[in-house]
């Protein structure tokens, strides 16, 4: 798969190159150039231009991602939650010209879960597994040296589901560059495969629809207030309808033993709203703050808040420990296992929706020489090196009030060609 | 949520204008105001197994996230 993956995007990076040559042959008004000619020669060497191309930029991620837990949704709130994923994604951007650029990324997420094993209610003793692929690909256009604006589209799949997206973005700052401004709206169109549990297949259509589909805009202010501070907000507003909950979560009831399968409304309005507060310390001190409050019409209220503190151990090397801290009110809809009653229209039995505080805390270790990590020799003449620009490891433990505990190790490499 | 957005608009339009030459500091790849991308599965992870999301960088639609 990894494989694949970078073949794709090596033969992508030809295209790109392909395409780039051709845009910087082609001229821009045939018939005048012909008209002159005579003077091309002279043209060429006095807009003769030395400088190298920008740098593709290529980020690689990957995470194993392991957690357990008692409150499986699958079994209606009883059980086990362990899972296991593992993830990469390569992100590339290519400038095509000074104002244009392009950008792609593209990966997978390979899990296996106990919990998904026992929609068949038959525990097989190896846990569930599937891959779900992802991928989109935009362009970004520089309107003026103030303000640019980018398009893109994307889709996902996993064994039941499908996702389709698209999104623009629009950026503008302050001629001193000390403020920007940032807007983007994203849609995503998304499907269902319908898995029931077994128990409650032959029952007919259990949930309304199996469609899903999820709107937000964001509107991000970010501003120098002074030499060593900066600070930014972000405002955001997500919308969505359809399949809200999921066909294969059992939910029990006080009056009966038989599940039924979770049910939802069918629209929800989140509204967050963070904030990030960056202040350089002293020269080897850094503190970031963030804090989020978050609000839903299905009756969640959340706080989130964190700090991190880059410790530089030399220019290049720094160390980040890290807290990280959330609280929750329940959904309107949650209840625990066979605490739900068959008068209610909305149930459901899955934790995530339950009233839950998070700690996280782990640690992270970046190092980014100016000159790069590694340099190694490409066939290709206008882009002869490629460089390991930094690499970026982070490890998490994460611990839930309801006894879920994850641990979560990723690592990031960039490079430069 | 009102109040917080004012507060913290108010703080970011009351200061000084730092020169280009001033921004050692906030120039430091540290300082990016944004999550950082050896995050990105993490915020995602967090999405799921909590009932928060958004305003972090993180995933706000496609894909289920049920497991």
């Amino acid at each position: 798969m990894q494989l694949t993956i970078i073949s794709l995007f090596f033969c992508l990076f030809l295209f790109a190159q392909e395409v780039k040559a051709q845009l910087r042959n082609m001229p821009l008004f045939p018939e005048k150039d012909n008209k002159k000619k005579g003077t091309q020669i002279e043209l060429d060497s006095t807009t003769y231009d030395p400088s190298p191309p920008d740098p593709i930029e290529l980020d690689f991620l990957t995470s194993y991602y392991a957690q357990d837990g008692n409150n499986g949704a699958v079994t209606g709130g009883i059980g086990t939650e362990k899972l296991t994923d593992y993830t990469s994604k390569v992100i590339l951007k290519i400038p095509m010209t000074k104002e244009l650029g392009l950008n792609v990324d593209a990966g997978f997420d390979y899990y296996s879960s106990a919990s998904t094993d026992l929609i068949d209610n038959v525990f097989s003793g190896e846990s569930s597994s599937d891959m779900r692929v992802h991928g989109n690909v935009g362009v970004s256009y520089k309107l003026s040296p103030q303000q640019t604006f980018g398009l893109r589209v994307g889709g996902s799949r996993e064994y039941d589901y499908t996702s389709f997206n698209t999104g623009f973005n629009y950026g503008w700052e302050s001629k001193d560059h000390n403020t920007s401004i940032g807007v983007s709206g994203q849609a995503f169109i998304d499907k269902w495969k319908l898995i029931y549990p077994t128990e409650l297949r032959r029952q007919g259509a259990l949930v309304p629809t199996d469609k899903r589909q999820s709107y937000n805009g964001s509107l991000t202010i970010s501003h120098v207030l002074n030499k060593r501070m900066q600070a930014s907000v972000q405002l955001e507003g997500i919308y969505m309808n359809g399949l809200l909950s999921t066909p294969f979560h059992r939910v029990f009831f006080q009056e009966q033993d038989a599940a039924k399968v979770e049910q939802l409304p069918g629209t929800r309005l989140k509204i967050p709203i963070g904030v990030r507060f960056n202040y350089h310390a002293t020269d080897w001190l850094i503190a970031k703050l963030y804090y989020r409050y978050y609000w839903d019409d299905w009756g969640v209220t959340a706080h989130t808040a964190s700090v991190e503190l880059p410790v530089k151990i030399n220019r290049f090397l720094s160390v980040y420990p890290f807290y990280r801290y959330h609280t929750q009110t329940a959904a309107d809809y949650f209840q625990p296992y066979k605490q739900h009653t068959l008068d209610e229209e909305f149930y459901t039995s899955d934790y995530d929706l339950s009233k839950l505080q998070s700690h996280t805390y782990g640690a992270g270790i970046r190092y980014s020489p100016v000159n790069g990590l590694a340099r190694m020799k490409l066939p290709f003449k206008e882009r002869p090196v490629l460089m390991v620009k930094s690499i970026d490891v982070k490890y998490s433990h994460y611990d839930r009030s309801t006894g879920l505990k994850a641990d979560i190790i990723s690592l990031g490499l960039s490079f430069s060609f | 949520m009102i109040l917080l957005f004012a507060l913290a608009m108010s703080a970011m339009t009351s200061c000084v204008s730092v020169k280009e030459y001033q921004k050692m500091y906030l120039n430091d790849a540290e300082m990016e105001l944004a999550a950082r991308k050896v995050e990105y599965f993490e915020t995602n992870f967090q999405t799921y197994r909590e009932g928060a999301s958004g305003a972090n960088g993180g995933k706000v639609g496609g894909g289920c996230g049920c497991n």
